[in-house]
């Protein structure tokens, strides 16, 4: 598998950082799910901790992620309605400033409550507001949890629609996403 | 023997009052501490104390330092740590709402730097603890910085699982500024 993208297919370096986002972006959304529960120990400072540096991981990843494509050719789409062709851009730029904004909220919320951050206990990230700011922390909590939820609601629909592209149109929207070693083009046009 | 209680009071209140008594601009004063959290170093204060001071730089064999804290009115600008500081678990304020320092001693020590001796009762654990002071006085105001560093875990603050020191570090520095008018 080529490494830049083709007419036809994602190279491998687009295709690791997407899966290597969405696998990071799920578990991030069970971590945060699950830690605002604990009981207030020094695990749930290490959890709460965790999930702050994956989402600074993410983060970092996702603006590497789009400086790459703005170097790269897309794959063109398959034919289909205009509609489609459109609501694909659209949901793919969508997912692009979820990743970004979701982490983002996070980093201001933590920012503006005045928590330390620490990624990984190694490397100190700055805060992104003078301390302690009540207002912005009440707002950026509220827009880190709505901004997962639409990410949830927009990726229920970018996971059925690759799914109704390899299941229903029998295309190769899926299989471009995915390494090709022995699989094969179903519409003779991959690679 | 009550007379001579009193008579003897008399005596020695001229004494006394070398020691220059001091009242506290508690506007412009405060008690502020430096601990480290997660590998970060955070400041709080304590809102509400009271202090007497007597201090005459000269006199400091009659100095004394008399401090209450409120620990209720521990501030460090972050509202989930400010909500668990009051808990069981670091100053257990529900058993031990004050803290209190007190004096023994004052001295000079080679370098010409004033230290004071004294005891502070901190969440039911009496220590001694010397503070570096210093002291410059302006016409009829004055003010005094104290300093010192205490170990968190001589109190039992945050101890069991909460002990560990690479998430909260046991030194934590204090720091008085106090302003003083006579
Ligand atoms: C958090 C998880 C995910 C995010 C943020 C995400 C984001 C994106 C984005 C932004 C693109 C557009 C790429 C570009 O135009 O540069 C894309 C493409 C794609 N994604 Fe995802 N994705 C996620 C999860 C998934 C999952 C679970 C699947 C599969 C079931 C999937 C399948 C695809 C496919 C097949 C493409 C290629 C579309 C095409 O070739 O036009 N994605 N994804
Ligand atoms: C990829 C990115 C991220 C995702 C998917 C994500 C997801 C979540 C979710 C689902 C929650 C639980 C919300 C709730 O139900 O209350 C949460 C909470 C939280 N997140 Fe994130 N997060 C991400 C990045 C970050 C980053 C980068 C930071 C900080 C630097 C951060 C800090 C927090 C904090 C402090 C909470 C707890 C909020 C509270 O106390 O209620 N997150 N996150």
């Amino acid at each position: 598998m080529p490494l830049r993208n083709t007419d036809t297919r994602w190279g491998g370096v687009a295709q690791t950082f997407h899966w290597l986002i969405a696998i990071l972006i799920l578990a991030q959304g069970a971590i945060g799910l699950t830690m605002v529960d604990l009981g207030m120990t020094p695990t749930k400072v290490k959890v709460f901790a965790l999930h702050k540096s994956i989402g600074l991981t993410v983060l970092a990843l996702a603006l590497l992620r789009l400086a790459w494509r703005l170097t790269q050719r897309v794959p063109r789409d398959p034919p289909m309605p205009r509609w489609q062709h459109i609501a694909a851009r659209v949901s793919h730029v969508l997912l692009y400033v979820l990743i970004l904004a979701l982490p983002l909220s996070g980093w201001l919320f933590n920012s503006a409550a005045n928590f330390p951050l620490e990624w990984f206990g190694v490397v100190h990230v700055p805060s992104l507001t003078q301390g302690l700011d009540p207002t912005l922390k009440t707002w950026s909590l509220r827009a880190h949890v709505v901004l997962f939820w639409i990410l949830i609601g927009a990726l229920t629909v970018h996971v059925a629609a690759a799914l109704w592209h390899h299941f229903v149109r029998r295309d190769d929207v899926l299989l471009r996403m995915l390494p090709d070693e022995g699989r094969k083009s179903r519409t003779g046009v991959l690679r | 023997m009550k007379r001579m209680a009193v008579a003897a009071l008399m005596l020695a209140l001229p004494f006394a009052a070398f020691a220059q008594q001091w009242k506290v601009d508690f506007a412009h004063s405060a008690l502020t501490f430096t601990g480290t959290y997660q590998g970060e170093r955070f400041e709080g204060r304590f809102k509400r104390f009271d202090a007497k001071i007597d201090y005459d730089p000269a006199q400091l064999a009659s100095a004394k330092f008399d401090v209450t804290i409120d620990i209720a009115s521990v501030d460090t600008a972050n509202a989930e740590r400010d909500q668990a500081l009051p808990g069981k678990d670091f100053f257990d304020i529900a058993q031990f709402p004050r803290a209190h320092f007190v004096t023994t001693r004052f001295r000079k020590a080679a370098n010409g730097e004033v230290v004071a001796s004294g005891t502070l009762s901190l969440r039911g654990v009496a220590q001694p603890v010397t503070l570096a002071v210093k002291f410059s006085q302006a016409g009829n105001g004055a003010t005094l910085d104290v300093d010192t560093t205490l170990k968190r875990l001589d109190f039992g603050i945050g101890s069991g699982d909460w002990a560990d020191t690479s998430m909260i570090g046991n030194d934590v520095a204090v720091h008085g500024h106090l302003t003083l008018t006579r």
